[in-house]
């Protein structure tokens, strides 16, 4: 190869690495999927439910399989007789397998007033600095949107990062870039705590308006429970978030820094729930007992 | 078409990791292989004449990598790049050849993707703690280790496909780069 054309062939390599270069910085800042992105990502996310779906299946079966074996080894005798029971229970438990962590959901869904649809989760990422799932939306494709807040039973997930037809991407909360703003009611303290891109666990700044006083009012202790306190507008008021796992203070006892153990296991999510819509304000008026004015009849002046 | 063909075979395999590496016992869930650095780095590997074709191939599999994995658009792809290059510079000083020669690399080559994208998030200011940080660059690089062979076999029987004599076959088969 002459001089020339090997100067040609690395300068096109070159350039090559040059635009994604140019892409990252610019998926960067503006973090949103290019109409390429959400065309591959449409055709993926079907293939990873299919994957995902198939490799869950195979597992179960699998397991439960070897345990059958195993059972039937040891109760030769009354093989007859369990026979009928085991295969009962068998089908419960892959029933319960699958139907736990929607029912869980369809319970929360039930307790929780906010606007809510079910998820099922299809791929974690691949990369520990960008802590993200990808998610198969139940039903109301295209209702789901940048923003909207993630929850389990247990507590706050994350939020959607983009959605592309009945899939969507979901920032977790231990994401580097995420920033929730919390509560501790039980010491009367807010900040925000920023995700470390830790396996479990945020780190959490808390900066407190005066220096402590001899009551310890408004210490946070270890075990304390930190949930949402709905400033911005992120997400909705009083969602679980965690527990104080450590408290750090500062000499100079202006700064208490806090790590957070979450309350929902990250690594484990099947299924989440999509809040649509924030649950309707308390009624100001609820205590109050209010009397009908009359339909009918004349109104005594 | 060669480059195509593995770029279309690690696009699956991607799929599969994406998948099936949340559901796996006893693995780290959050740093998976990274499956686009080993591609890129066969790719440099077995560029025969020119590189363009093997960086552009590394580049398609960094940016699949990066929608399925969850990353910014872009970033395993500029990884996927450099690590092609670096391929490339070191394919005739090694043999990439048996088990434990494949795993070795496989390792390497993981570390050294985890590295870069650890200093390229760095630079991007994402604040990130360096004893996790750490921790994640070995678990990756024992992942990628891992399952650096099958990846490999995988992309020489694409190569062995595109053969156009026994030779070239075998030598594909082997994995011994000209």
């Amino acid at each position: 190869m002459t001089f020339r054309r090997r100067l040609v062939d690395w300068s096109l390599a070159g350039l090559l690495i040059l635009v994604p270069a140019m892409v990252l910085r610019s998926s960067l800042k503006t973090g949103n999927h290019t109409v390429l992105d959400d065309a591959i990502l449409r055709v993926s996310a079907p293939l990873e439910s299919a994957v995902s779906w198939l490799v869950e299946g195979v597992g179960g079966i699998w397991s439960r399989y070897v345990g059958l074996v195993g059972v039937e080894s040891e109760n030769r005798e009354l093989r007859a007789d369990n026979e009928r029971l085991r295969k009962e229970l068998a089908a419960a438990q892959r029933r319960a397998v699958d139907t736990d962590a929607l029912a869980d959901l369809l319970e929360l869904k039930r307790r929780s007033p906010a606007d809510a649809i079910a998820a099922r989760v299809i791929a974690a990422s691949t990369t520990p600095q960008f802590r993200t799932i990808r998610i198969r939306i139940d039903r109301g494709q295209g209702e789901v949107a940048a923003g909207m807040p993630v929850i389990t039973s247990a507590g706050l997930v994350g939020k959607i990062l983009d959605a592309y037809g009945d899939h969507a991407d979901v920032m977790l909360i231990n994401d580097p870039d995420s920033k929730v703003n919390v509560v501790i009611p039980s010491a009367g303290r807010g900040g925000t705590l920023i995700g470390e891109g830790a396996d479990n666990g945020y780190h959490g700044k808390i900066e407190l308006e005066r220096p402590l006083d001899a009551s310890g009012k408004g210490v946070v202790r270890e075990g304390d429970l930190v949930v949402t306190s709905g400033a911005g507008g992120a997400f909705p008021a009083g969602i679980v978030v965690g527990t104080v796992a450590s408290v750090t203070v500062k000499s100079y006892r202006m700064v208490q820094e806090i790590e957070v153990e979450p309350a929902v296991d990250l690594g484990a999510l099947r299924a989440v729930m999509v809040l649509l819509a924030a649950p309707p304000a308390p009624d100001p008026d609820a205590e109050h007992k209010r009397k009908s004015e009359p339909a009918f009849g004349t109104r005594p002046l | 078409m060669r480059t195509s063909s593995h770029v279309l075979v690690a696009y699956l395999v991607l799929l599969v990791v994406a998948s099936v590496w949340r559901l796996l016992p006893l693995v780290p869930h959050a740093a998976a292989p990274d499956v686009g650095g080993l591609v890129a780095a066969y790719l440099g590997l077995t560029a025969r004449g020119r590189i363009a074709p093997a960086v552009a191939g590394a580049v398609m599999v960094g940016y699949l990598a990066d929608l399925l994995g969850g990353a910014p658009t872009g970033l395993h792809a500029v990884v996927g790049g450099l690590v092609c290059i670096l391929g490339h510079l070191v394919h005739r000083r090694i043999l990439v050849r048996g088990l434990t020669m494949t795993l070795a690399f496989s390792a390497f080559v993981g570390a050294a993707a985890a590295v870069a994208v650890v200093i390229i998030s760095e630079l991007a200011d994402r604040g990130l703690a360096l004893g996790s940080t750490g921790r994640s660059v070995l678990q990756i690089a024992l992942g990628t280790g891992a399952i650096g062979p099958t990846v490999f076999w995988l992309h020489r029987r694409v190569d062995a496909a595109f053969a156009r004599t026994h030779r070239e076959r075998d030598a594909a088969l082997e994995g011994i780069t000209s």
